[in-house]
């Protein structure tokens, strides 16, 4: 069931497709030859809409009415490339980079020219520092050649495109504070409207595209709009380079047509390998941190934006993590919470606080074992307090694993309660000791 | 002065952006990686290279992880411990690390060569644990590898000296099994990575959740939010 023609991973197709000349032989950047040359920018926003192309960094917008956004005639416009791929669970923005550069240059390139802008940056997180001089080595390449700078190609078209590292900080892949970081400010997320489209990087028109989602458009455009909606189904079309993790035999990143079911993806000998040591699968996190928690009985569903949905979670940016039975789903829920309490940018208080309580309690009741008898209404109003009512989707993120735990799981966080509750009558002194500082 | 040392290297990042400001994550990189560290006179010394209020740039600093406003060791070491890095040893590697070099998180050991700093989700899953030293990835240390990437590490420390923490010269390593740290080259050819052949499943053990102490010693890793 493997592909035959990868569209994003070509090493495994090519493996030395990292080196500039491999990537030109086999086709990369004439697309971009031809559009900048032959194609006007409007036919490859078309193409892009007609393929269906949806963001690949989590929301799944279309990427081509995306870009119509932009207003008419306001210049100078940005392109921005979301390389801050931070999320427990995603790894494959890395491996993209790093296995098949050119072609997400091609697509930043090409993107540009669709979007009629002459400056692209992306936007690296800081740990990504071997990977971005992976890219600055695959920008200067192009640049030799010709195909980025002044005059590209002899068509008057100019385009700059630069590496920016982020420092450290997961707020700055939601699009408005990535846009902050890039400015020189601290990363902490603008109120939407205005739409980056409409006023983004310095106040003027941009785009704003995940990684996996530019390096989709090369293909697209060389291939065609049928032969890439010969991939995935009818709204989810093409493939999606699943980030697998966790508890299975084969972690790894697995391209993989849209609509594939989730148990191929975990026990297929070619991808996931099954479980570690055999032993059952007892939560599956199929998006992502901030993805709603599925469990055993969700393996036949298929992996695509609609199905995931369906079944109650989100596909997010396709990081599928999957824990077995010697996880405890409140400590699960305490980790993801501490994830997001760590970069909670602290503009907002419902997520500030908020992110702050959970992980106070669930650390008090997961680590140390000590819970009061109310915990679990206290939880629960924790959460009721931040959905709906923070300032960007961390806060809204981190409402998601304590929710599914307390859901999915009720019966964990009752056991911690009752054992704590039961030491309490027995030593005859209160549950919680007084912490020593 | 940073000025008089890499005027074109500011010149050229400068020269990026339509807004002068937006150089300053690449400047306190720079700056880092020539004294060390974020000291408040090399935080002062970007800003009036920027011609920026000085607590624009020192806020920066609070807010974003990489940046050391304090000195730290040859080596940082900066180790993931987030699903799913944590239930497939990260917690244990953690413990190791500590032993080994006799510190707490966050401390800085004795002769000034490593400071071991917990921290979230580096988007390496499928090779856990991991960790990056100096913002250099190494790939699959588990706990009973510890000893030798250290010795590594130590071998190569004049290297670490010259290359600073920011990771401007950054590169990718994995321990094999046999413990061997090796570089992964950055233009070499794509391999597929060797699972080990499955067996028939083992009797399963059960792990027990990672052991914390009483949360004491998880210092953040970021200074108090900047509100």
């Amino acid at each position: 069931m493997g592909l035959s023609d990868y569209i994003i991973m070509r090493e495994l197709n090519f493996p030395d497709i990292n080196r500039f000349e491999r990537y030109c032989q086999v086709g990369g950047w004439e697309a971009y030859r031809t559009a900048v040359k032959e194609q006007t920018p409007a036919t490859i926003v078309q193409m892009v809409k007609e393929a269906g192309l949806r963001g690949r960094g989590g929301a799944g917008f279309p990427t081509g009415i995306k870009w119509s956004f932009l207003p008419k005639d306001v210049f100078p416009r940005y392109l921005l490339c979301n390389c801050d791929e931070s999320e427990p669970g995603t790894f494959n923005n890395h491996q993209i980079i790093d296995r098949n550069p050119h072609q997400l240059i091609e697509g930043v390139a090409l993107s540009a020219y669709a979007i009629e802008c002459h400056t692209a940056y992306i936007y690296m997180r800081g740990e990504f520092a071997a990977a971005a001089l992976t890219l600055e080595q695959a920008i200067d390449e192009a640049y030799r050649a010709g195909l980025l700078g002044k005059n590209i190609l002899g068509t008057g078209y100019d385009l700059d495109i630069y590496v920016h590292r982020g420092a450290g900080a997961y707020i700055c892949g939601e699009e408005t504070a990535l846009m902050e970081s890039l400015e020189g400010k601290i990363g902490q997320p603008r109120l939407k409207p205005p739409f980056p489209a409409v006023a983004g990087l310095y106040g003027k028109p941009t785009i704003i595209n995940n990684v996996e989602t530019l390096a989709n458009v090369p293909r697209i455009v060389e291939k065609g709009v049928a032969w890439y909606r010969s991939h995935g189904t009818e709204k989810s079309p093409g493939t999606k380079c699943f980030s697998l993790s966790g508890h299975v035999n084969r972690p790894g990143n697995y391209e993989l047509p849209f609509g594939v079911p989730l148990r191929d993806l975990i026990e297929s000998p070619e991808y996931g390998g099954g479980m570690k040591g055999g032993r059952p699968v007892k939560i599956i996190i199929p998006g992502g941190a901030s993805a709603p928690w599925l469990t055993a009985k969700h393996l036949d569903v298929p992996l695509d934006y609609e199905g995931v949905a369906a079944a109650g979670s989100m596909l997010g940016s396709g990081a599928v993590i999957v824990l077995n039975d010697t996880v405890k789903a409140p400590h699960v829920a305490y980790k993801m919470d501490e994830f997001f309490k760590h970069e909670s940018c602290g503009k907002c208080t419902p997520c500030r606080e908020g992110t702050h309580w959970l992980v106070k309690v669930l650390h008090r009741l997961a680590e140390e074992g000590h819970a009061e008898p109310d915990d679990i209404p206290t939880l629960h109003g924790i959460y009721r307090q931040m959905a709906g009512n923070c300032f960007c989707l961390l806060g809204e993120s981190a409402v998601m694993p304590i929710k599914s735990a307390l859901e999915l799981f009720p019966e964990e966080f009752e056991a911690i309660i009752k054992a704590s509750n039961e030491r309490h009558q027995r030593n005859g002194a209160h549950a919680i000791p007084l912490r020593v500082s | 002065m940073l000025l008089e040392t890499h005027r074109e290297a500011i010149e050229t990042i400068v020269g990026r952006y339509a807004s002068p400001r937006s150089a300053v994550l690449p400047l306190l990189y720079l700056a880092q990686d020539v004294y060390g560290h974020l000291s408040n006179t090399a935080i002062r010394e970007v800003a009036a290279i920027l011609a920026l209020p000085e607590t624009a740039v020192f806020e920066v600093v609070g807010f974003y992880t990489l940046f050391y406003s304090r000195p730290v060791g040859t080596w940082m070491l900066q180790v993931c411990d987030d699903v799913p890095c944590c239930y497939l040893g990260a917690e244990e590697l953690i413990t190791a690390l500590k032993d080994s070099l006799q510190i707490k998180e966050e401390a800085t050991s004795t002769d000034g060569m490593f400071t071991l700093q917990r921290v979230k989700c580096l988007a390496a899953c499928d090779r856990a644990p991991v960790l990056q030293a100096n913002l250099d990835y190494v790939y699959d240390v588990t706990p009973d590898k510890v000893e030798a990437l250290l010795k590594d590490l130590r071998s190569r420390a004049a290297d670490a000296r010259r290359r600073g923490v920011s990771g401007r010269f950054a590169e990718d390593f994995a321990v094999t099994e046999q413990g061997a740290v090796e570089l992964v080259a950055r233009d070499a050819p794509y391999q597929s990575r060797q699972f080990e052949v499955q067996g028939p499943p083992p009797p399963p053990e059960p792990i027990p959740p990672p052991e914390v102490e009483s949360g004491q010693d998880r210092a953040e890793t970021r200074r108090a939010s900047p509100l």
